[in-house]
């Protein structure tokens, strides 16, 4: 910080392009269906233009490296809030929450009380007394 | 080395217009003493209120209407307007500058500008209470806080606010540990409370504009209907819980890491010994203001979040037992062979030992999800974070207050009442918040303003040592007031407990206008003991 650094007018203007050209890309890709993968992409561009515009115009490449890892580190804790959030909106209702797929651990637990019954080889028994005829051929 | 001079922050200059306008970090620190003090006393009545509510089944007091608000206030005042701003804007601000050998914070009129926003912010919290109050509860959880008819709109804005001034004294903190050092006092010479302060420094900056950005989009859902959190416009509910928490977690290491600096600066100094594991204290204060940043899920085990998260965080928060581990053994192994005088900061710390340690470990057992199922919105959790925040940072606090008492004003407060209250504190705290964890383990939850029979004796115990918290605390602070008042004075070249650090060795008390009457030379570290000998010096 004790000196201040002079950057050439070229370097502005090819960063200002490079910020006109990722605009661009921006709308392109909003045209492209990709899912839930379009919003990483179009935040992905926003902050390279966002880099871009801290690491030039605001000289942050040429300033004091404890800024930088100021800004490095605000990147870091929006990258851990948004994937760990994500960890849950993207797997709500997912994992062991049914029971029909999922071994249940403790085959007597009142909760499964309240789905169909079934035998030890998870067919229905309450319906027809065949199966149970079958299994026993099998024995 | 001190001179004796007449001349200090207190006295000089004189006038009203020298306070308003003041960025001496001194006058600073004591106007946050003083607002915190009495937002303090604010909540203390509210929850003493609710307390005595509570003393019997049914609504003998207030009407569940004003106990939802009570309970809203309670939490949002203690939190917002006394814990968050009041260790580093009150004693932070007196002692930082002083403990680097500082002639002030690096942006003193930045820092009177924070204060002036916490004021401002302090305002919209106070017309709350008189237009009536907030009943949504502190954390404001949607899809309650969008509907409630209450005032969420001013206290939620008053927040919002209040929240900048933290982000500013955290900028200001960060640049006084980097830029405002004397020459020789590099990283590992610092007292650890100046650890402390900047690992929480830290954390204000980084997690803050979080809070403000989800006060944000509330008042956004709110006003102009966009679909954020309510889900009947297409939002989440538990996204914001995700927010909320995402400032709020890291925030309660906000409220205790300047108690643990507090503690680390009074063991030591009461035990007349060298600090235990000097580096591993300063370094778990920065793992644990970064693990606080990864734990916030934690709160919400019960919100329907995935059980992918339930598991993730729940692994994650066990991991915070470690550093705060290592400060508990590092005090405890610091007292041993030392030289412990029973003093009033010294019985503060010894309590805040005992009352964090449970507090924490209750903490383990939340941060299980199968038991927290269970426990989730008991009383369980209500004792639990009382332990952390009032047994922890509040206890620590009073501990700080005394312990500097005679440095910031120059005058010795009444040292055996000090003690008795000290005393009352503690017992008083078990008296009242222990009862809690067990009225939570037979299920009684929280937030309600009357309660089945069961409940009748634990509760009732509650309420009555709930009283002897309360006169102890006022005891205890009271005693110093009237010192102050009665100017009860010391010697200026005073050093009664015998510390180290330059605000103990290169200052008068109270500190000379710009700290130093030349720049100090650092002649020692912070806790040498074990080289140099101080003596207590403490003359009337």
């Amino acid at each position: 910080m004790s000196e201040h650094h002079i950057t050439p007018l070229r370097t502005y203007l090819i960063i200002a392009a490079s910020l006109l050209f990722l605009s661009g890309v921006t709308v392109w890709v909003s045209y492209i269906d990709l899912g839930s993968f379009n919003i990483v992409l179009a935040m992905f561009v926003a902050t390279v233009k966002a880099s871009l515009v801290a690491f030039f115009f605001m000289h942050l490449l040429w300033d004091d490296k404890k800024n930088l890892t100021m800004f490095l580190m605000s990147l870091m804790f929006f990258g851990i809030f948004v994937t760990i959030t994500m960890l849950d909106t993207e797997f709500r209702g997912d994992l062991g929450l049914n029971p029909e797929v999922k071994d249940p651990i403790n085959k007597r637990a009142a909760f499964y009380d309240t789905l169909p019954l079934t035998d030890t080889h998870g067919h229905p028994v309450d319906e027809h007394s065949d199966e149970h005829h079958e299994d026993k051929d099998h024995h | 080395m001190i001179k004796n001079t007449k001349q200090n922050y207190l006295n000089h200059p004189r006038g009203i217009m020298s306070w308003l306008l003041t960025v001496d970090h001194k006058r600073i620190g004591l106007m946050y003493l003083v607002s915190g003090i009495l937002f303090f006393f604010m909540g203390g009545l509210l929850a003493l209120v609710m307390r005595f509510e509570l003393a019997a089944p049914g609504n003998d007091i207030i009407s569940n209407e004003i106990y939802n608000n009570a309970y809203t206030l309670h939490g949002a005042i203690m939190i917002f307007l006394f814990i968050i701003p009041a260790i580093p804007g009150a004693l932070g601000n007196i002692l930082l500058p002083l403990m680097v050998g500082a002639k002030d914070v690096a942006f003193p009129r930045l820092n009177l500008a924070s204060f002036y926003i916490y004021s401002f912010g302090a305002l919209f919290a106070l017309y709350t209470i008189v237009n009536g109050g907030v009943d949504t509860g502190w954390t404001f959880y949607t899809p309650y806080s969008t509907q409630s008819s209450s005032n969420v709109v001013p206290m939620t804005l008053g927040i919002f606010i209040i929240g900048f001034s933290s982000i500013l004294t955290g900028l200001n903190f960060i640049a006084t540990v980097h830029k405002m050092r004397i020459p020789g006092l590099t990283w590992y010479k610092l007292p650890l409370f100046v650890w402390a302060l900047y690992g929480t420094s830290l954390v204000q900056i980084t997690a803050t504009p979080v809070l403000a950005i989800t006060m944000v989009l509330l008042m956004l859902e709110r006003f102009l209907g966009i679909g954020i959190f309510d889900p009947a416009l297409g939002g989440d509910p538990v996204l914001y819980q995700h927010f909320f928490w995402f400032y709020s977690h890291p925030a309660v290491y906000i409220m205790i890491l300047p108690a643990f600096g507090i503690i680390s600066e009074i063991i030591p100094v009461h035990s007349r010994k060298k600090i235990w594991g000097y580096k591993f204290i300063a370094y778990s204060t920065l793992s644990i203001a970064f693990i606080g940043f990864l734990v916030w899920g934690h709160h919400m085990f019960t919100s329907g979040q995935s059980v992918f998260s339930q598991i993730v965080f729940s692994f994650i928060t066990y991991f915070v037992g470690i550093p705060t581990g290592v400060k508990i053994f590092s005090w405890i192994l610091t007292m041993y062979k030392g030289q412990v005088s029973f003093t009033p900061p010294m019985l503060y710390a010894l309590a805040f030992l005992f009352l964090f340690t449970i507090g924490g470990l209750t903490g383990i057992f939340l941060g299980a999800v199968a038991l927290d199922i269970h426990l989730h919105d008991t009383y369980f959790v209500v004792a639990h974070f009382h332990y952390v925040m009032q047994g922890g940072t509040i206890v620590a606090f009073l501990g700080g207050l005394h312990h500097w008492w005679p440095k910031s004003f120059g005058v010795m407060y009444n040292q055996t009442i000090a003690n008795i209250a000290a005393l009352g504190v503690f017992i008083g705290f078990n008296g009242t918040f222990f009862p809690q964890f067990l009225l939570g383990l037979r299920g009684m939850p929280r937030r309600y303003a009357t309660y089945d029979e069961q409940f009748v004796e634990l509760h009732s115990y509650s309420t009555f040592w709930s009283g002897i918290l309360g006169i102890s605390i006022f005891i205890a602070v009271m005693n110093l007031f009237w010192s102050f008042m009665k100017k009860n004075k010391v010697d200026p070249g005073s050093n009664p407990w015998g510390g180290m650090t330059l605000e103990w060795t290169h200052t008068s008390s109270p500190p000379h206008p710009h700290n130093f009457e030349e720049e100090p030379v650092l002649q020692h570290g912070p806790y040498d003991y074990d080289k140099v000998i101080v003596q207590k010096t403490y003359k009337k």
